[in-house]
């Protein structure tokens, strides 16, 4: 009998079902998401990276970066966190106030809440409970304020302040999200990492910035030319054993600068309305990877 | 001895036989149909999938919630003051009453720059004033309202007034009001629009 006919219905129906899966619902889904407003900050997200950086995207892409890092913070959930700022004039009020909104903790330690303000009043605390916290303190004349906190093993890890959402990834062609974490996650690397510098050591030599790093370097990102008038301020300061011969500098290639720039680029922090996080007042990264530990 | 019992033969018609018996097409056809149908509703509602909700959240009211507080401008106590207040002269829809007071809706002095606005209800306006380019002159002036606010009250006020009607600017601040109210001082009398025109937008 002739299976042939067979064979090829059913090759195309599997092909058909994982094409309209994979391809034209995401499309329909996500295909005609726009850019969007932040929350609680006057200003559209996310702007398209700037051409350089949009350059290093192609060099990610072509250096196979995304096969050790992913792009993709995950969140396992959110929590409110109150800070009281300033305790007012009413003492008392606002030590009622606490003891009423805390039933589990002793006088003492509210106490102990009173003095070097600011202080997380109510920590991991879900939001109608803290939405009371903050009028019961208002009320009683404190000040205080409510954070909203992004919580998971990514964060903790230092990777992000929220989960990525498609808006992060708008104006990527491809969207270099990962599959595998040999190295750290890089959604956000553009603020663990703020400096041109140390990126481009990193690229040239990853041992030399990071102990025992197992980051294959990428040396053919970067020149070795003879030095002309003057040294290039581009140059890296290498140690003796891997500088280039007397007279001669490694600079970066347009690749590694247009890599750099993307990887400066890589910060999905924004406050967005699908991924609400409260913007702390400094915007310090913490500055902590699962990476093994820094050359000092 | 009794005759030992013979079981009856049953009356057989032979093996039963599949026969060739065809699936009438409508069904088959009706069966399509539906699968079609169900494929496009489901397409239709996108699997229920929604940009604005992703795990951990499970629904729009819960992303709702998590929504970071908006530095203390209350747009809720703005409608209530206002309706209370201004609406008096101005009317709860913002369109003012022939003969009283102009109109909020579109107007250039409420959506204009908040350092000209935040000094009207402060010390009060005297007119002629022209709003949208039609000149309103009242037999009363607008009273000065500035001792019966707080920062927190006006600065909602002011910021109802533009988002809503079909208003769209951005809110006012009780940090703004503040600079404001240090700036102008104690000063009693109302202001003329071509004063108000002086003062820098910012
Ligand atoms: C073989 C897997 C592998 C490949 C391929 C790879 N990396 Fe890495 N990368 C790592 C590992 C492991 C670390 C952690 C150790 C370190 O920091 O050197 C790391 C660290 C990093 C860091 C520092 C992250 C931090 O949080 O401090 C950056 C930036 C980085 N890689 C960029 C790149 C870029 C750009 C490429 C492509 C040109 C690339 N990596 C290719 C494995 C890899
Ligand atoms: C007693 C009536 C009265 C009340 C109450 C009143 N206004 Fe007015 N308002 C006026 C009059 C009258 C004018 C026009 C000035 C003139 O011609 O003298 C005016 C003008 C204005 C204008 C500028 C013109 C425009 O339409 O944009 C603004 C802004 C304004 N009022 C804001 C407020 C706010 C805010 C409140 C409430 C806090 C308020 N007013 C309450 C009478 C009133």
């Amino acid at each position: 009998m002739n299976h042939g006919p067979v064979i090829f219905l059913a090759a195309f129906l599997a092909l058909t079902a994982s094409w309209f899966g994979f391809v034209l619902m995401p499309d329909i889904q996500v295909g005609g998401l726009q850019q969007t407003n932040m929350v609680g900050v006057a200003a559209t997200y996310p702007v398209e990276r700037p051409g350089l950086a949009r350059e290093g995207l192609d060099v990610y892409r072509a250096n196979g970066c995304a096969s050790c890092h992913s792009q993709q913070v995950r969140q396992s959930g959110t929590v409110c966190n109150v800070v009281m700022t300033d305790a007012g004039t009413n003492r008392v009020a606002v030590i009622d106030v606490l003891t009423q909104e805390l039933p589990d903790t002793s006088r003492s330690e509210i106490e102990q809440m009173l003095v070097g303000l600011p202080k997380t009043v109510l920590k991991g605390s879900d939001r109608p409970k803290a939405n009371r916290m903050v009028r019961a303190l208002k009320s009683s004349g404190a000040k205080s304020s409510l954070s909203i906190v992004p919580v998971g093993p990514d964060i903790a890890r230092g990777w992000g302040k929220r989960q990525t959402v498609a808006e992060d990834f708008l104006y990527d062609d491809p969207v270099m999200l990962g599959s595998q974490r040999i190295g750290p996650d890089l959604a956000n690397v553009g603020l663990r990492e703020p400096d041109a510098r140390w990126e481009y050591l990193h690229l040239y030599a990853p041992r030399l910035e990071v102990k025992g790093s197992i980051m294959p370097p990428f040396r053919y990102l970067f020149d070795e030319r003879k030095i002309g008038q003057a040294p290039s301020p581009d140059a890296l300061a290498l140690p003796p054993d891997l500088a280039p011969p007397h007279g001669y500098e490694i600079v970066p290639t347009r690749k590694a600068q247009g890599l750099v720039a993307y990887l400066l680029s890589l910060q999905a922090t924004a406050p967005l309305f699908n991924a609400p996080l409260t913007v702390p007042p400094s915007a310090e990264p913490t500055a902590q990877t699962n990476a093994p530990s820094k050359n000092p | 001895m009794p005759e030992p019992i013979q079981p009856t033969p049953i009356a057989e018609t032979g093996e039963p036989q599949a026969s060739q018996l065809a699936m009438p097409v409508w069904l088959l056809v009706l069966m399509f149909l539906l699968l079609y149908w169900g494929m496009v509703y489901f397409d239709q509602h996108s699997g229920w999938f929604n940009t604005e909700v992703y795990v951990p959240y499970y629904s729009l009211a819960e992303v709702q919630e998590f929504q970071p507080p908006t530095g203390g401008v209350d747009l809720q106590r703005g409608k209530a003051l206002f309706d209370n207040v201004c609406a008096l002269c101005h009317n709860p829809d913002g369109m003012g009453k022939p003969g009283q007071a102009p109109p909020f809706v579109g107007s250039e002095w409420v959506v204009g720059p908040p350092s000209r606005l935040i000094r009207i209800p402060l010390v009060g306006l005297t007119g002629p004033v022209s709003v949208k380019g039609q000149v309103f002159t009242f037999a009363a002036s607008m009273p000065p309202m500035g001792a019966s606010f707080s920062n927190d009250d006006l600065a909602a006020v002011l910021s109802y007034m533009r988002q809503s009607w079909g208003n769209k600017a951005p809110p006012v601040t009780s940090d703004e009001v503040k600079a404001v109210r240090a700036q102008i001082g104690n000063r009693a009398q109302p202001w003329t629009p071509q004063e108000l025109m002086q003062i820098p937008a910012k």
